[in-house]
């Protein structure tokens, strides 16, 4: 006989809310419906009420853990409709916010799924490695959420010494390697947790048009700083990991290593970042008619933005975000058919959903 | 870029890919979406997203699909005079609720498909958040309520 289990919008084992009816025999999940829209704001309505300005600390705010991604994206749409190019060490600064907003999130990804795991011990770690990711992008920025760091033609704040910044970054990829990627990668308990689990396969997430580091975890080897570079990444040099298996441990495993990736990264950009001006833009400025869409890896995955704007107007006409999580989300019913009750938090969390980003 | 031009064999047409902001596109005249969707489908792209835009006055939306194909964003823009357009996710399962949340914000129906509430609620009117509506335009429908899951 089968029964309808619902989990959530608000729920222990969901970190915000959205629900996921689900259908069981016994103790396995046969189907699952999804349901969001409970954080719905209109922010894309409102977009179009605010400035280039406001709209910019607008859409900092769709997601409180990739904000500096959204208005990077924006920025980099609205630079497409003023004609603006950012100097090339706004370009290298950029790079440098993107890879610790990815430290942050990833970090902070592996310590939810310590906790939904089972091992709070793990997640103590990891949130206080992660707080020495945020005292680095506090260092930079002035703040810990939203950086305000982009600005249409550049960045709004330098960073005045580069180099100094790179033994932080040494010292958290140390610890990374020391504690908590061993840990994930060989510890019994992430094992038997993650391994086969929640699989989705490489036909399924091509079907779906899954993104980030839930299309490399099932074998899809894309990745837009590579595959279509942005800022300085076509200057810079990085491996994109990719695993086959598609389970939960996969994507665990590509997400420890985009972490140690991230700080190579952070290294070579703080290294080779040039002098010069951090902004071409000033207080006024004048956009064309048209549409420009722009396109960012953000740590869940693909953020793009398509901005509309009619020339002599402060507003834009039309400003509309598709986010990682609203590509990946779909794909969590095929994750979790077959899957125990037991494990469907742990399943739905692997995709490292934002919904505050999906119902924007 | 032979994937391209492949493209353009597979659906017939002598139009060119424009570069433009982000994206090359193609001027579909002639073509329905779902002939697009399914040549996408061949060459392997990946389909990203639908951007809908409301003309000034009632002169209907514009809608922009895109797809990725290797790294390349791609734009396809359909204009319509009215608010139907044919739905492509029998051909594109993740078009599934890109088209559900266009549906809901402009009220433009993708024909051929049903659909469930995705960030509205059963009762909510149709387009309430970006339509603009003139009082002869007003979208009567509501959002219909969830199906019961079965098995």
């Amino acid at each position: 006989m089968s029964y309808k289990i619902p989990m959530g919008p608000f729920h222990p084992g969901l970190e915000e809310p959205y629900k996921l009816d689900m259908i069981c025999e016994g103790e396995t999940v046969c189907d699952a419906e999804l349901h969001i829209g409970f954080n719905f704001r209109g922010i894309e309505h409102l977009a179009e009420t605010r400035n280039y300005f406001q709209v910019i600390a607008l859409m900092e705010r769709v997601c409180g853990i990739c904000s500096n991604i959204h208005t990077l994206t924006l920025c980099q749409a609205m630079e497409q409709l003023t004609g603006l190019e950012p100097p090339p060490r706004a370009k290298y600064i950029r790079v440098v916010m993107a890879e610790l907003e990815r430290l942050h999130s990833h970090v902070l990804w592996a310590g939810i799924a310590a906790k939904l795991m089972g091992f709070k011990t793990m997640f103590m770690t990891c949130f206080a490695l992660r707080e020495k990711v945020m005292d680095v992008l506090q260092a930079i920025s002035g703040n810990r959420v939203n950086y305000a760091m982009n600005c249409i033609g550049g960045v709004n704040r330098d960073i005045e010494d580069p180099i100094a910044l790179v033994p932080m970054i040494d010292e958290l990829e140390r610890e990374m390697m020391r504690t908590v990627i061993p840990i994930f990668t060989t510890s019994s308990t992430a094992r038997s947790r993650c391994a086969g689990i929640g699989v989705l396969t490489h036909e399924k997430a091509i079907s779906c048009g899954v993104v980030g580091p839930t299309a490399r975890a099932s074998g899809v080897p894309q990745d837009l700083r590579r595959d279509a570079p942005y800022a300085a990444y076509g200057e810079l040099e990085f491996a994109v990991p990719v695993e086959q298996a598609g389970d939960v441990r996969a994507r665990l495993f590509v997400r420890a290593l985009e972490i140690i990736e991230s700080c190579h990264i952070l290294c070579h950009a703080l290294a080779k970042m040039p002098r010069g001006e951090i902004s071409v833009g000033g207080d006024k400025f004048s956009f064309v008619t048209g549409t420009a869409t722009s396109r960012v890896e953000a740590p869940r995955g693909e953020v793009m933005y398509s901005v509309s704007w009619k020339e002599g107007s402060r507003n834009p006409a039309r400003v509309h975000v598709r986010t990682p999580t609203f590509a990946n989300m779909p794909a969590v019913r095929w994750m979790v058919r077959g899957a125990r009750l037991a494990d469907t938090p742990l399943i739905q969390a692997s995709i490292d959903p934002c919904y505050s980003c999906t119902d924007r | 870029m032979i994937a391209l031009e492949t493209i353009r064999e597979k659906l017939g047409t002598v139009e060119n890919w424009v570069e433009g902001r982000g994206a090359l596109w193609l001027n579909p005249v002639g073509l329905s979406v779902r002939e697009v969707a399914g040549a996408m489908n061949a060459v392997g792209a990946r389909f990203v997203t639908i951007t809908a835009y409301q003309l000034a006055g009632n002169e209907g939306f514009r809608l922009e699909y895109h797809w990725d194909l290797d790294g390349q964003l791609l734009g396809v823009p359909y204009v319509i005079a009215g608010s139907c357009i044919e739905s492509i996710f029998d051909l594109c399962e993740a078009a599934d609720w890109i088209e559900r949340e266009v549906h809901e914000g402009f009220a433009v129906d993708f024909t051929g498909r049903n659909y469930e509430p995705l960030l509205l609620r059963q009762g909510d009117k149709l387009g309430v958040n970006l339509r603009e509506t003139g009082a002869a335009d007003k979208p009567a429908s509501d959002v219909q309520g969830p199906k019961e899951v079965t098995k």
